[in-house]
């Protein structure tokens, strides 16, 4: 009986101080998050965060990656229910619409206490996450429109210098579709499996390069019948139209194939698919920022946000361990930039890392010349109409006038709604 | 005067069927040709298949958890619907009431609503409820098939009385009498009730699109879309995944023709 | 009657029905009417909603995006229809004869159908790709010049329907041979022996007979081809620069790419009435099915 009360007594005791040991070894804070990335950029960035769940102990981050096509969808309703995540992924164009309604945190107060040094930051892109002056997300990277070129085909043609001019870019093109038989510049113009975004961004970013906007200030009007669309429009007309450098009826996968079998000189299209390109065996090709055809360097960019949504209360112990995962992604954007994008953060750009990484280098200076898109939440219709807009003109060869007179009175139909 | 004519007819005929057939024999040979051979072109029936696109396919994707989550969708839903349909049915059959005729063209009624009308509001009652993203919210709104309540209670009509009376007179309760002689009477009626919903659940792609976020949960029309669309130009890869989609139902198909048909029939004949 | 008690009769009402009508009224009754209640506001989910009256209803019509659409949808239904049914109607004399080739003919016919939407969607938009499709290599191959099958608007629409054709007229297939089989032997029998040939056997005997069920073809084609949504997401996204956007299309994307969710609504209570209207005329012309 003795014994057996010792025993019970030193099992008790034994037991009480695992279970208080256990008590003291502290469980990982776990925070969920929504990222839109899929295929080659999804697997980046997913062993990101696994490297960062990896590195320390008090954090643990849990992810869910939804369909690109309806990842908006499913966000809003969660924003509108209080429901949606801990932190977000969130593209820059889209702040402008969940803002206003106070779905999303300001972040200045809790990146001050996370000890984030915002100059750290690109200061363009950093800027296009404020709203009312104050910050509502903070960019991860840029992914800028940017020119690529083959080497094989220029030298073949020729040409020692990459464009930099309207007039030279044209000029390249021809050259390269007369003495190489290949395509002069890959450039999507039509709608398949994507829109012909490819023909908005450029125009956008043509407008800019000539300082102009594509709405006014107030984003009521359309701001792009005048001499500085005329041009931007032209300039894409010719190059299908006139100078016959792109093929008509071009879709974005195959401008995308056309360049990537060397089948085309020039291709414009934003920075993700430097990482396909970079796979594609005997493909010499060099990745500039988009020229300045009209003077100054601007160009379109969608920029890949973090975004902390609005709970039913606010639980700061989850807000500052996202914030904290928000720093370390973003101080090692020389990781993310394997998908291609440029890094927002100049810590980033300035490791050896990123500078060992090819073609990155060479268009990281993009960076600096990227505007925002309207803050309207008419913003996602306004894009799609542009593009068919532009798609259905240059396919049907208007003049720039007739097509941007038809295109300012259907966007400003939208804008007045 | 009749054999010309005749021939022409079985030539037209079998130039119909491989005609019918060749979108699908492209889709095979596509799916076995290796990347590059795939983009050229000239028309080349000669080449060396390969099977490294179906390999790709299973693991560059959640082909398998797809087909799973469809297989899942399309077994309960099968099951559940029929219960529910034929239980249904057996009311608008069997016990008369007041108001029986308007609720039978209340149900009916049900087969005008187009399913994409209402996905907006779907969407949002789900999201209410705490279901979205759940394979329960793809199952749900499937379960009330008209056509089949509708095929159902014309078929029980057909049932004689008399085998019921006896088992009411010895005293069973109408749960047995369904349990044990509607239903087992109806089968063929709940067999193209079954195939009808089998093949409505699997084949659905607008409602999982909308209600589905992560990817996991796809079915696998989502996913083979979604498959399309994040491997751009990689055809045969994307053919070997559209194969692989319809193995099931070219099964279903060949093992089960007859019946299908027989089905599908069924909704048009007049009693 | 039946001879059992009334005593249980309201409990098995509830019992054998109600699973039913709670699915049913859940979801889809509900919807319609909620939907019918969002058409009257402004709603972008995030905000309160806004009422505003008929302004939903009233945009619609003055929305070019909007009219656009349903005209698609109409271009779709209007030319698709007696094509696909009229294919339908041809299969069926090959397959509803009791001959190899005819059982051969069913099988194949009616395979396509078996196949979901994005399926038939991905391999028809292979086969009509541009520079590497099917296709265009046929036409290559006999020396003619290949054609933008999904990227000129003037063949878009029609390369739709073609695909389309391939998936469904199977379908329509089954249902007139169901009721060329419900035809009595005797009435062909007494035809041959009065001299008529096969095409007057055609025209005056089987299309009439037939009467009833290409009406039940006819109305669910057309039902069915206002619906038209995936396979035109996957081929051509609605475009070239929108004109294949059908109406589901937009009301999908106005309401979860844009989310003006009142709009939404309304656009699809439109469609509703439309097709409503259809079905109504086919449950007016055959009031014996209620029975």
């Amino acid at each position: 009986m003795k014994r057996m009360t010792g025993l019970a007594i030193a099992l008790l005791l034994l037991v009480s101080t695992v279970s208080v040991g256990a008590q003291n070894v502290q469980k990982p804070l776990e925070i969920t998050f929504w990222s839109l990335f899929t295929g080659g950029d999804g697997e980046f960035f997913d062993a990101m965060v696994k490297e960062f769940n990896a590195s320390q102990n008090e954090i643990v981050m849990k992810t869910d990656t939804v369909k690109f096509d309806n990842y908006y969808t499913k966000l809003t309703a969660a924003l509108a229910a209080r429901t949606a995540p801990d932190v977000v992924v969130m593209h820059q164009d889209r702040l402008s619409t969940f803002v206003p309604s106070g779905v999303l945190l300001p972040l200045d107060a809790y990146a001050q206490r996370a000890g984030i040094d915002l100059s750290t930051f690109e200061q363009a892109p950093l800027n296009n996450c404020k709203i009312d002056n104050k910050l509502y997300a903070i960019p991860l990277d840029v992914h800028p429109i940017i020119m690529y070129c083959n080497l094989d085909l220029f030298a073949k043609a020729g040409i020692t210098k990459l464009p930099e001019t309207l007039s030279e870019l044209f000029t390249a093109a021809e050259t390269i579709q007369k003495k190489t038989g290949a395509e002069g510049i890959a450039a999507d113009n039509t709608t398949a499996t994507y829109k012909a975004y490819t023909l908005t961004r450029m125009f956008l970013s043509m407008l800019m390069e000539q300082g102009v906007s594509v709405f006014n200030a107030d984003n009521t009007k359309a701001n792009f019948n005048n001499d500085a669309g005329v041009k931007a429009y032209q300039a894409l007309s010719d190059m299908v139209n006139k100078y016959k450098v792109t093929p008509k009826g071009l879709d974005y996968d195959s401008s995308v194939a056309d360049f990537r079998l060397g089948k085309a000189g020039i291709h414009f299209n934003g920075v993700w698919v430097t990482g396909l390109f970079e796979q594609q065996p005997g493909l010499n090709f060099i990745a500039v920022k988009f020229p300045a055809l009209f003077g100054t360097n601007a160009a379109w960019a969608g920029s890949h946000t973090f975004a902390i949504p609005a709970q039913k209360s606010i639980d700061e112990k989850k807000v500052m361990g996202a914030m904290k995962f928000i720093d370390w992604m973003t101080n090692h954007g020389y990781l993310w930039a394997k998908a291609g994008h440029v890094p927002t953060r100049k810590t980033a750009v300035d490791t050896k890392e990123f500078k060992s990484l090819p073609h990155r280098a060479d268009y990281a200076d993009a960076a600096k010349y990227v505007f925002p898109t309207p803050p309207t939440s008419k913003w996602p219709q306004c894009y799609d109409t542009i593009s068919d807009s532009l798609e259905e003109s240059i396919a049907l060869n208007r003049d720039a006038k007739t097509a941007l007179t038809r295109m300012e009175q259907t966007i400003n139909e939208i804008l007045k709604k | 005067m009749k054999k010309p004519f005749d021939i022409l007819g079985k030539l037209f005929i079998v130039f119909l069927i491989v005609l019918w057939l060749a979108p699908l024999i492209w889709l095979v040979i596509t799916s076995l040709k290796s990347e590059n051979t795939v983009m050229s072109d000239t028309l080349s029936l000669v080449f060396t298949p390969t099977l490294e696109n179906y390999r790709k396919a299973f693991a560059s994707t959640l082909l398998g958890r797809w087909m799973l989550n469809s297989l899942t969708v399309a077994v309960v839903t099968t099951i559940l619907t029929v219960l529910i349909d034929s239980a249904m049915a057996y009311v608008l059959a069997r016990i008369p009431f007041r108001g029986r005729k308007a609720l039978f063209i209340f149900i009916l009624a049900g087969m005008m609503i187009p399913f994409e009308v209402l996905i907006i509001q779907l969407y949002l009652e789900f999201t209410t409820l705490g279901l979205a993203n759940t394979l329960a919210a793809v199952i749900l709104p499937r379960l009330a098939l008209p056509i089949g309540v509708f095929i159902l209670t014309q078929f029980f009509r057909s049932i004689p009385l008399v085998l019921e009376e006896a088992a009411f007179i010895d005293g069973a309760s109408r749960f047995t009498v369904f349990r044990t002689i509607i239903l087992p009477l109806s089968k063929s009626a709940v067999f193209a009730v079954a195939i009808i919903a089998f093949i409505n659940a699997w084949n659905d792609f607008l409602w999982p699109l909308v209600a589905i976020s992560s990817s996991e949960k796809y079915t696998i029309t989502v996913g083979i879309a979604n498959f399309q669309g994040t491997h751009g130009t990689e055809y045969s890869l994307i053919m070997a995944g559209a194969l692989l989609a319809s193995v099931p139902q070219i099964i279903m198909y060949l093992l089960f023709r007859k019946n299908i048909v027989k089905s599908i029939a069924m909704t048009g004949i007049k009693e | 009657m039946l001879l059992h008690g009334a005593d249980h009769k309201k409990r098995d009402i509830l019992f054998f029905s109600l699973p039913y009508l709670t699915v049913y009224v859940a979801f889809m009754v509900f919807p319609v009417v909620y939907g019918f209640y969002l058409s009257f506001f402004d709603w972008n989910i995030l905000s309160t909603k806004v009422f505003v009256g008929l302004k939903n209803y009233v945009e619609a019509f003055s929305d070019p995006e909007f009219l656009s659409s349903f005209f698609h949808t109409i271009q779709f239904v209007v030319i698709s229809t007696p094509l696909i049914i009229v294919v339908g109607f041809i299969m069926a004399l090959i397959a509803v004869r009791p001959t190899k080739t005819g059982r051969i003919s069913e099988t194949v016919f009616f395979l396509p159908y078996m196949l979901s939407t994005s399926v038939v969607g991905t391999l028809w938009a292979w086969i009509f790709q541009k520079n590497y499709g099917l296709a265009n290599q046929l036409l290559k191959s006999v020396g003619l010049s290949p054609l933008g099958w999904l990227t000129d608007p003037s063949i878009a629409m029609t390369s739709i329907i073609i695909a389309t054709l391939w998936w469904t007229a199977g379908f329509n297939m089954i249902l007139f041979s169901a009721g060329m089989k419900q035809i009595p032997e005797e009435i062909y029998d007494a035809a041959k022996i009065d001299g008529a040939g096969s095409f007057t056997t055609l025209t005056k005997i089987t299309i009439p007979l037939l009467r009833d069920t290409s009406l039940l073809v006819l109305v669910l084609q057309i039902i069915a081809s206002f619906k038209v949504f995936g396979q035109v997401y996957v081929m051509t996204g609605g475009g070239p620069y929108g004109t294949t956007r059908v109406l589901v299309q937009y009301v999908y994307k106005t309401g979860f790419s844009y989310f003006r969710l009142g709009y939404a609504s309304a656009m699809s209570i439109l469609l509703f009435m439309v097709i409503l209207l259809v079905s109504v005329i086919q449950f007016l012309r055959k009031p014996d099915e209620t029975q």
